[in-house]
């Protein structure tokens, strides 16, 4: 999941000089993801993982970095 | 010096193109847009002027001229040097507002040129102009050739094509069209809330001028909680729209209508990407709101919130790519209607907007010298003849707001600024 969600934020949203070195816990609001961006995710992460993310939880603790983004995901599949 | 071979418009370039045509139909100079760094000292003139020269040499689209290709536009370059203009402020009791009156000067003139720059000497500071023909670059690339003008590396920055194109390439015909259907539902919908407008005059000779509020840290960072709070991870840009809507409508709109719509750009490029830097590669976004809709404070930025995530959840915002890729194929007049003219006749657009967002030049400087300020300026269609532009240098918010003279009342845009204050800082006219 992360390795799918990497690879979506640095090719369509994020411009990055060397995404590999862009770790899990890194904070991906300070590298650039702004407002459209997050939707953009969110609704790509919807797509591709089958699964609705309330708009009540779109908040900077659940997309901060992969490994927060991985966490509300699961945790949203694991609700539904 | 490189191959210098024609460049077609792309759908956006195309989009801004029309509305240069529209604006010079109404015996404006056109789709010009500027974006002026207050710096603390002059910075090293010569040293710019061979960076202007690198740029004509690297990207010849930088002094190109449009030239017509069958029914399409394209680039077709020059090889034109650009000169970095100088101008001097008078040292008199009006030496505070030269630079805004030079810069206003500038702005005026006939223009025919795809960019200028200009550097306005104040005292040991001054005012550095960028001014260019917005089918040329939106205001994300502009950004990126001043930090191209200032790069210690200018090496790093290649040209890419055109982001929508490349969209556009990855989608079948029947996505293409089903997105195309989509926001052409969506566009009539639009069309149907007759949208009120700044002013009622709709011709006669119009100049440019310009109105500057900037706000401290300590405001902007109140802004920003504020922000957070009304319109979430959705940012900003909504909450500043949302403001307008009820500064506007607080003060009274002048033609009043149904309700409110303003378009606003999303870039396609990579937040923080050094490339492309020529090129729109924008599409389009609407903020709507009935007057009903724009007198409840916490209403507003929530109705605000739902329609902007129902955007991009539907799409919307990627279906005006194939629009605007159709568009291409329409005549600049028939393309303008079809862009600004509601069911009713009337004009869509009660303002024209843009957020820049977050700007730095951090500890580094512009070529070396502090940026102690910074505001932006562009030309708008009649109606509705007024634009605003925010931007933040080092988190301190600026608000620039162009406007046309006679068409647009100054002691009415005064009242609206003083509400839009009220409103962002949620003061308690609010």
């Amino acid at each position: 999941m992360k390795k799918k969600l990497k690879n979506f934020i640095f090719t369509e949203l994020i411009y990055h000089e060397d995404p590999a070195s862009f770790g899990e816990d890194a904070n991906l609001l300070e590298a650039g993801l702004d407002s459209m961006g997050i939707m953009r995710l969110i609704m790509y992460a919807e797509q591709e993982f089958d699964v609705t993310l309330p708009d009540t939880e779109i908040e900077p603790d659940n997309v901060k970095s992969l490994n927060a983004l991985e966490k509300w995901i699961r945790h949203a599949c694991q609700s539904q | 010096m490189k191959e210098t071979t024609d460049l077609p418009f792309n759908p956006a370039d195309y989009f801004t193109f029309v509305l240069d045509q529209e604006i010079r139909n109404d015996g404006m100079p056109g789709g010009y847009c500027g974006f002026a760094l207050e710096l603390a000292e002059q910075p090293d003139l010569e040293g710019l002027q061979e960076r202007l020269d690198l740029l004509v040499k690297r990207f010849p689209i930088a002094s190109a001229r449009i030239t017509r290709q069958g029914k399409r536009y394209a680039w077709t370059p020059t090889g034109q040097r650009i000169d970095l203009e100088r101008h001097n402020c008078r040292q008199d009791e009006h030496s505070e507002q030269e630079p805004h009156r030079i810069l206003l000067d500038i702005f005026n003139r006939p223009n025919t040129s795809p960019l200028t720059m200009h550097w306005i000497a104040a005292g040991i500071g001054g005012t550095l102009l960028l001014n260019w023909n917005h089918p040329l670059l939106d205001a994300r690339g502009a950004k990126i050739l001043l930090d191209f003008l200032a790069s210690d590396n200018p090496e790093k920055f290649k040209e890419t094509p055109p982001l929508i194109e490349a969209k556009l390439a990855q989608w079948s015909f029947w996505k293409k069209f089903r997105l195309f259907l989509k926001a052409k539902r969506h566009n009539s919908i639009a069309n149907s809330v007759d949208s009120c407008l700044p002013t009622q005059v709709e011709q006669g000779p119009q100049v440019l001028r310009l109105k500057v509020r900037r706000f401290c840290e300590e405001e902007s960072r109140r802004i920003a909680v504020l922000a957070q709070e009304h319109t979430g991870l959705a940012g900003r840009t909504l909450y500043y729209l949302g403001c307008f809507i009820r500064a506007m409508e607080q003060a009274g709109p002048p033609a009043a209508k149904a309700g409110y719509c303003i378009p606003y750009a999303f870039n396609l490029r990579r937040q923080n990407a050094p490339t492309p830097i020529f090129s729109n590669h924008v599409g389009c976004l609407f903020a709507r709101a009935t007057r009903k809709q724009a007198q409840d404070r916490k209403g507003l930025f929530k109705h605000l919130l739902t329609q902007y995530q129902q955007t991009i959840r539907e799409e919307l915002d990627l279906a005006y790519l194939p629009l605007m890729w159709l568009g291409q194929w329409l005549s600049p007049a028939k393309y303008a209607g079809l862009l600004r003219k509601q069911h009713s006749g009337g004009e869509l657009s009660t303002l024209w907007f843009s957020d820049i967002g977050d700007l730095s030049w951090g500890g580094k400087g512009f070529l070396g010298v502090p940026v102690t300020g910074m505001f932006h300026l562009c030309w708008m269609t009649l109606p509705p003849g007024l634009a605003l532009l925010a931007g933040q240098l080092d988190s301190r918010l600026t608000l620039s707001f162009s406007y046309l003279h006679p068409a647009i009342d100054e002691d009415w845009l005064d009242s609206v600024i003083k509400h839009m204050d009220a409103e962002l800082l949620e003061s308690a006219e609010a």
